[in-house]
């Protein structure tokens, strides 16, 4: 059965008719409900994104997606699947506007992202039907539907003359509003985003209220907690690891440094953190584990 | 006139006793003949046996010679041979007997001196074993033998004196053991020079204190390589039984030099990633040890692991699982110990910066996950300790640095040293050394885990998800860390600290 939605549907979400050149046909997986396309925050960026980049979009991802915005991103590797993932995470809708045919899973190795966004009532669509593969232009004219979705694009992390920058320049072309976030210029790939806030052209967010003020949502679902609570440990060296972990992720020899104590001493305490729940371990280092 | 002379053989790291028959008959035409599968060294001993007796002071006899290196259907390989053709040939034609129970073995030079000659441990083994007195070798490969006690190692200096020996003229005097000047380990770098990397270090100390393998992931330049050169300074000295076996398969294998006795520091092999499988696990036709033999009792360090053939690696497994392996060919089988410690260090990904704090990764998701996969799981699986080292920033660390010194690898070696006698202590009833090397039925029958820590043990292993061959590994390296704090039973800080190295394997 194709499912597909026309342009002269009343389905069609009204946005992406304002575009020049809306596609004719949407074919689509998943769930079509209207009020999926009521607020959407496109987010994109680099395939080659630090640890910085990774973490900033799941931060203000999770925030944003938590409170009913839907994430509209590209499906590729790297920023576009971090978003899609961070949003799923929390619950959140999300659409994936895929460069391939609809029947086709690009790249095949996320294809548990791709049931994630299903499962938690998100959308994949794509202009073209079929097992049509990905091709050099189809993944810029892919980018005219996630800019044309939403009321606002989110770039992340860029590199100068990249696929991401096509997706800014389409969203000022269409009106929308650009955001950026500031990112360190000792990276290649924070090149892109430092153009974009120089010539003014992104407005920067840095933290979720930011992103939230454009969808115009109540002030209290705004409501931000501040600082994370920290769980109570069980002795002052659990304590002390806990609230150095609250301002930022650390490695273990980083924290052995800090806290003056032996790294086999520390080894278990982080490990009885780990059973209790409380923290997470994201490649080296450690996390508070509702961070 | 016809004699024998006893020589040996090898196969693998056993030896077999070699009879060298030699018939001088004054029938026929002058010629040399060596019969008895000799490979192409044994057949060119003709041509150093016949100079060295012309340049010593004895006539090579113009008869038809005929040797049959029996039993017939051994290959024989090597150069040994040359001493007792010369020998046989010498008493066959002046006509003096051979004392009883005497081995020869030696490569002779030209100018009819012998030569330091491989595998003379093991022959004084053998010669021990199977009830010879006499051993007769090199003066220079003399001290190896001497080691084993009961037999009279002659150090032969060269045909002359050989000569004279046996005709009574002029006795060679029996070598003694001595004892090598001790030389000092010197590792490349000591522990101090390594900057930060605490978890590391530690990690590296668990490892040499239990005999565990490490494997150590980890961006470009963050010390990697560094740590696992200054490994060789933690590690304690080989025991004597440990001694006599690493020296059995250098002398084997020709990796001792002139004049030296028992090795006493544990072998450290970094084999370049180009490494073939054969060079890796051993082979031939005539099979020789690898690095995985060669690494016996010490440290095998393969540094890029990901970069090293998969087939070399995959043949790891029953190496790194027995300690030892057998290697057919359709001539022999052999059988090579290889209990060793594996180091191993690789990089994330291919570009290297995957999870790097600032530098952007350039690879592929697809590029990573190739990367990973050259590394099988079964693999990963038989490796204890993994750990994560981090790039570091070096200026901060410097700053740090004058504050508070790390700790040198001397002060490190004393804690591994003392952990190793516990664990010879717990395991002198049976077969094993290290806790890294027990079985399941080991860690029944040793490991004291109280109430506690059983609880903590099933709380982690549902919760991390932890396999039955990972429960056990837990434990075995839980062990160690309590043997390294002195502590009778294991607690469960020690297994909280064991869970930091268990595999983590992130993506992305």
């Amino acid at each position: 059965m194709d499912r597909k939605v026309e342009i002269n549907n009343k389905k069609y979400p009204e946005r992406l008719k304002k575009i020049d050149d809306p596609p004719e046909t949407l074919y689509y997986k998943g769930n079509w409900k209207e009020d999926l396309f009521e607020n959407c925050l496109a987010v994109v960026g680099s395939r080659r994104m630090t640890k910085y980049g990774k973490k900033i979009c799941t931060k203000l991802v999770s925030q944003v997606a938590g409170r009913g915005i839907t994430i509209v991103s590209g499906f590729m590797y790297g920023m576009d699947a971090t978003a899609h993932r961070a949003a799923v995470s929390v619950g959140g809708k999300t659409i994936a506007v895929m460069p391939c045919g609809i029947e086709r899973i690009h790249p095949s190795y996320q294809k548990k992202l791709y049931k994630n966004i299903l499962k938690k009532e998100g959308l994949i669509i794509s202009e073209y039907e079929g097992n049509l593969k990905a091709k050099k232009w189809t993944y810029s004219k892919r980018n005219r539907i996630v800019a044309g979705l939403s009321q606002a694009t989110l770039v992340v992390q860029a590199a100068e003359n990249s696929g991401s920058l096509i997706t800014a320049r389409l969203t000022e072309k269409f009106d929308r509003k650009l955001l950026t976030v500031p990112g360190p210029l000792t990276s290649s790939v924070s090149m892109g985003t430092a153009k974009l806030i120089k010539e003014g052209r992104a407005q920067v967010v840095t933290e979720p209220k930011d992103i939230l003020k454009i969808f115009d949502k109540k002030q209290s679902s705004l409501d931000f907690k501040k600082g994370k609570k920290i769980p109570e440990g069980n002795n002052p060296l659990e304590n002390k690891i806990m609230t150095q972990l609250k301002t930022e992720p650390l490695t273990p020899d980083e924290l052995s440094r800090r806290l003056n104590v032996p790294a086999q001493k520390l080894g278990s305490t982080l490990s009885n953190l780990q059973i209790k729940g409380f923290l997470n371990r994201e490649g080296d280092k450690y996390l508070l584990a509702d961070g | 006139m016809f004699k024998k002379v006893n020589s040996a053989a090898y196969s693998g790291l056993k030896s077999i006793g070699i009879d060298v028959e030699i018939n001088t008959s004054k029938k026929g035409l002058p010629e040399f003949n060596i019969v008895g599968l000799p490979s192409k060294a044994v057949d060119e001993s003709e041509e150093r046996v016949k100079t060295a007796i012309m340049n010593s002071n004895s006539e090579f006899p113009q008869r038809k010679i005929t040797i049959n290196l029996a039993p017939a259907d051994v290959p024989k390989e090597g150069s040994f041979y040359d001493l007792p053709i010369a020998v046989g040939v010498l008493a066959s034609t002046m006509n003096f007997n051979l004392p009883e129970k005497s081995l020869f073995f030696g490569e002779l030079s030209l100018d009819g001196t012998l030569r330091h000659t491989k595998g003379a441990l093991p022959l004084a083994l053998f010669a021990k074993n199977n009830g010879y007195k006499h051993v007769f070798l090199p003066e220079e490969s003399a001290n190896e033998a001497a080691v084993i006690d009961g037999l009279n190692i002659y150090p032969v200096e060269n045909l002359d004196r050989m000569v004279a020996h046996l005709l009574g003229k002029r006795e060679i005097e029996p070598a003694e053991y001595e004892e090598e000047k001790e030389k000092k380990i010197k590792p490349e770098f000591d522990m101090k020079e390594v900057l930060g990397q605490e978890q590391a270090k530690r990690a590296a100390e668990i490892a040499a204190a239990g005999g565990h393998n490490l494997f150590m992931m980890g961006t470009p330049g963050s010390g990697k390589t560094m740590l696992a050169r200054a490994i060789p300074g933690i590690l304690p000295p080989l025991t004597e039984s440990e001694s006599l076996e690493v020296t059995e398969i250098y002398s084997i294998s020709g990796n001792t030099p002139p004049g030296s006795g028992l090795i006493r520091n544990r072998p450290f092999r970094a084999p370049h990633h180009s490494i073939s499988k054969v060079g890796l696990i051993g082979g031939g036709s005539r099979p020789k040890p690898g690095e995985v033999t060669l690494a016996h009792r010490g440290v095998l360090f393969l540094d890029e692991f990901n970069e090293f053939p998969r087939s070399a690696l995959e043949a790891m497994r029953q190496p790194l699982e027995d300690g030892q392996l057998t290697i057919s060919r359709s001539r022999e089988r052999v059988k090579y110990p290889s209990e060793f410690m594996l180091i191993a260090s690789g990089n994330p990904c291919p570009c290297g910066y995957l999870n790097h704090p600032e530098k952007e990764c350039k690879c592929t998701p697809r590029q990573v996950t190739n990367y990973r996969k050259k590394i099988s799981g079964p693999i990963l699986d038989r490796i204890d300790l993994h750990i994560q080292v981090p790039a570091v920033d070096v200026e901060k660390l410097k700053k740090q640095r004058r504050k508070n010194e790390g700790e040198s690898s001397a002060e490190i070696r004393k804690r591994v040293i003392k952990a190793r006698d516990t664990q010879e202590e717990r395991f002198k009833k049976e077969k094993i050394r290290t806790n890294a090397e027990m079985k399941n039925r080991h860690v029944k029958a040793y490991c004291n885990l109280p109430e506690k820590t059983e609880e903590m043990l099933s709380q982690a292993a549902s919760k991390f998800n932890i396999s039955a061959r990972g429960y056990f590994k837990l434990i075995k390296v839980s062990q160690t860390i309590a043997d390294l704090n002195d502590a009778e039973k294991i607690s469960p800080d020690h297994v909280g600290e064991a869970l930091q190295y268990r595999i983590k394997m992130d993506k992305n």
